[in-house]
């Protein structure tokens, strides 16, 4: 699999003189789980509304299955599933009438699939849509979504609103689907899902995509924070590339965070004090949202 | 901390949402009174003029439409006028009472905002108490400004108190529908089905004023549209119908407040029951869609239109008998000449029904076209644009579903009101033929077509002009329905869209005419299909009328 199911070229997305999306470049394969996270209102709604064709890109291209995502939209959506992040359902039909419709929008019969996840997800589905609760609203588009084989999934923030066991049985769908070989494009604001499920990540901000990347070649570009108990006394605040220390609780004992390039050398320098303790923790990606989105 | 805590804090967030709407309706309303006070007191000014009048007006079909006419010989330009225009004004009033106040109340609780209230410090009653101050503040106003607006006109004949009567009247009538809608909004279990009970109500008022009207006018009374005729201004201004208006008003009130403190926010007493756990095998696309989530809707316009339809054809037999005005002409002409005559009479009142039904059935085919627009923003359709469901088949299924509504509820009034007209005539032979039936069917498409056209135009290249089509049906209406009443000169009735067709089943039917009414509705559509392909959706569409430049 060498053409890569959505591609997306300085996307560029302008209402009058108020630009939305301002530079959006990124790649998912098949196979691949894609996480795409940012700020409120970075315009990752605006993306996802651009690929499905719903509002017409400025400048810039995006192709999924290397179709035109605007000239192509009714093509393309044939092979795609798409689970929006508020939910909007007709009031006054059943949960059970929404799946079949949608599912027969796309050409595809209710099935034994669909009564499992129905079951899987608990939803009453003979219930009036104006009576459910946002997580069962959620439910419904996400047991349409899952039960109609396509090759590329689009969740918009699909996990607000839903329980933690329900939120499980979202994860492990996702990773069902990339095992088959499936491409996904996960919009969310729950970074440790993202972490779990994800195997490269976009961050937006400001309208425009400041990093892409696996996670681990994220990590090198931030700081690990470091524990380290010497036997000699040492001031590791001198040291380049290191920030916020601060005395530990113990005799020697610092805490600090280090910039990766700079981690070598600095534990050159504090091994001739000789180490008694060390703890190393990696950036999560909670560090990682924080350092670019407080960036001024 | 009681019932009515922070009404006041609700009232002014309500006037700040529905300012528009509320500046929107006073003015139409203050401005039609004055026009036509004014246009009055031009051609009606003189008794010469009137005397020229009264005979038309004595008609039972102009009875049916417009009220009977109570007026003496020398009756003034103030009583004919009040006379003629009480009841219309009153039914837009009582229009506009019904859509603020489900929206104040029924439509703010379907979409969370009322449980969002509620959730404050606020009384249980604070939300229905702000809308009865707003339906209350805005008709009220209307009526003072229309009480100041005919002291102003100074019709030959009016008296201080009985424009007051008239303000107050229809302010009063405006008011008590508003208060029966809150309580419609209180008994049905959202907003669709409010606005669908209280038109019912309405409605059936409306039968009850036209047929006793028509046939037994001390029943008028029945009905509180009834009441607004019974005002009398000008001859022997009448308190007690504000009286009934009041009583009735504060009977819906208290029902409403009593229902509002005893439901779950939410419910109505029509509880939600379970439904199907899967599909019915026709659900299976927008179209289907679209009828599944409409159909009561379009049910209750059918159904509705056809008893209105049947209750003017009610009145067939008193409408065609000529004698009933004029006993001489049984002397004069011989039998044939008195059918002919008599069927002349229906003819022409059929043709003023089939104005009304026209202009009725185009409102919710244009409603169901502007839906795609609501639907649309209000995110009802995210879920079908990931899907390969194609533009041009939303627009195409709603515009169709639109056609075939405004067609239906057309014939359902159509056929309501020649099936009983016929049938309760004593000369079978004096009604309606069924070729007579058919020219009123051609006659009619052609112009509910280009209604439609133009809101499926509008819709596809400039969303924010859906008022501009409402304006124009409601002035196409007006001044066709008005225009002869009026006088109002040839050029402005001809822009309105019912003017393009000579009347019909009382004209023969020009089919150059319909050809190029059908060809102009059908090149708006494929502009607004043109336009709604290429715009952005989920947006305001401002950059949208460019397009249409651009295509």
């Amino acid at each position: 699999m060498t053409q890569p199911i959505l591609q997306i070229n300085h996307l560029q997305k302008r209402f009058g003189t108020f630009t939305a999306l301002h530079d959006i470049t990124f790649t998912v394969n098949a196979g691949e789980v894609f996480g795409f996270i940012g700020p409120n209102g970075a315009g990752k709604s605006t993306t996802i509304r651009t690929l499905l064709g719903v509002i017409r890109a400025s400048g810039g291209s995006a192709t999924i299955f290397g179709h035109d995502v605007w000239r192509d939209r009714v093509t393309i959506h044939q092979r795609l599933a798409y689970v929006p992040g508020d939910v909007t359902l007709w009031p006054n039909l059943t949960g059970g009438e929404i799946i079949d419709l949608l599912l027969r929008l796309n050409g595809v019969a209710h099935s034994a699939r669909t009564d499992r996840l129905i079951t899987r997800f608990a939803l009453d589905p003979t219930k009036k849509a104006r009576t459910y609760s946002k997580g069962n609203r959620q439910k419904v588009a996400l047991i349409a979504a899952f039960s109609q084989p396509a090759d590329f999934y689009i969740f918009d923030e699909p996990t607000a609103g839903l329980d933690p066991l329900n939120e499980k049985y979202f994860q492990e769908a996702v990773l069902a689907l990339k095992q088959q070989g499936k491409a996904v494009l996960l919009s969310s604001h729950i970074l440790s899902e993202v972490e779990r499920m994800c195997d490269r990540i976009a961050i937006i901000r400001d309208d425009t995509i400041i990093e892409t990347g696996t996670l681990a070649d994220m990590r090198h570009l931030t700081r690990t924070q470091i524990t380290i108990t010497t036997q000699t006394p040492v001031d590791p605040a001198a040291l380049p590339g290191i920030h916020e220390a601060r005395v530990g609780h113990q005799v020697n004992e610092w805490q600090f965070a280090v910039e990766a390039d700079q981690l070598p050398g600095v534990l050159a320098a504090l091994a001739r004090h000789q180490i008694v303790a060390l703890t190393s923790t990696p950036p999560t990606l909670e560090d990682l949202f924080l350092h670019y989105y407080g960036k001024e | 901390m009681g019932p009515f805590t922070q009404t006041g804090q609700l009232t002014r967030l309500a006037l700040r949402r529905d300012w528009w709407r509320l500046l929107l309706w006073g003015v139409s309303l203050v401005g039609l009174m004055m026009a036509v006070a004014a246009k009055f007191a031009t051609i009606y000014g003189t008794p010469a003029e009137i005397a020229g009048i009264t005979q038309a007006l004595k008609t039972p079909a102009i009875v049916a439409l417009f009220g009977p006419f109570r007026l003496g010989t020398h009756a003034t330009t103030a009583q004919v006028f009040a006379n003629e225009m009480l009841l219309f004004m009153a039914l837009i009033q009582v229009v506009m009472s019904i859509s603020l106040g489900i929206h104040a109340t029924r439509h703010e609780e379907d979409t969370g905002i009322t449980e969002l209230l509620r959730a404050h410090a606020i009384g249980s009653l604070a939300p229905l108490q702000a809308a009865v101050i707003e339906l209350t503040l805005i008709n009220l106003s209307i009526g003072i400004l229309d009480a100041l607006g005919l002291s102003l006109a100074g019709l030959p004949g009016a008296t201080w108190l009985g424009n007051w009567v008239i303000g107050l009247g229809l302010a009063a009538s405006g008011w008590v529908f508003g208060m029966l809608a809150l309580l419609s909004a209180q008994l049905a279990d959202h907003a669709t089905s409010a606005t669908g009970l209280a038109y019912a109500l309405f409605g059936l008022s409306y039968l009850v004023r036209m047929l006793t009207d028509v046939q037994a006018p001390r029943y008028t009374w029945l009905s509180p549209l009834g009441w607004v005729e019974k005002l009398a201004p000008y001859q022997q201004p009448r308190l007690l119908p504000l009286i009934l208006f009041g009583g009735l008003g504060l009977l819906c009130l208290g029902s409403a407040s009593v229902w509002a403190q005893c439901r779950d926010l939410g419910a109505g007493i029509l509880t939600i029951r379970a439904g199907r756990a899967t599909a019915a095998r026709a659900l299976r696309g927008p179209i289907t869609l679209l009828w599944r989530q409409e159909y009561r809707v379009i049910m209750g316009w059918v159904l509705g239109i056809t008893v209105l339809g049947a209750a003017y054809g009610a009145v067939f037999d008193t409408i065609g008998d000529i004698l009933k005005t004029n006993p001489t002409m049984q002397q004069v002409f011989g039998t044939n000449a008195l059918h002919a005559a008599n069927h002349q009479l229906i003819l022409t009142y059929s043709s003023t029904i089939a104005l009304v039904l026209t202009a009725v059935a185009s409102i919710p085919g244009l409603q169901l076209i502007f839906k795609l627009y609501h639907d649309d923003l209000s995110g009802w359709l995210d879920a079908l644009y990931a899907r390969p469901v194609s533009r041009q088949r939303l627009l195409l299924g709603y515009t169709g579903s639109a056609v075939t509504t405004s067609c239906l509820v057309f014939l359902g009034g159509w056929s309501g009101l020649v099936l009983v007209g016929n049938f309760s005539l004593t000369h079978a032979a004096d009604g309606l033929t069924w070729s007579e039936f058919l020219t009123g069917v051609a006659g009619s498409v052609p112009v509910m077509a280009l209604l439609l056209g133009l809101g499926a135009l509008v819709v596809g290249a400039w969303p924010q002009g859906r008022l501009v089509v409402w304006g124009y049906l409601a002035y196409a209406f007006i001044s066709q329905y008005l225009g002869n009443l009026l006088q109002l000169p040839h050029w402005a009735k001809s822009l309105g869209v019912f003017d393009w067709l000579p009347t019909v089943p009382d004209h023969a039917i020009n089919w150059v005419t319909v050809s190029w009414e059908l060809g102009l509705a059908i090149s708006c559509g494929l502009i607004g299909l043109g336009s709604y392909v290429r715009r952005n959706l989920q947006s305001h569409g401002s950059q949208a009328f460019h397009l249409i430049f651009t295509i």
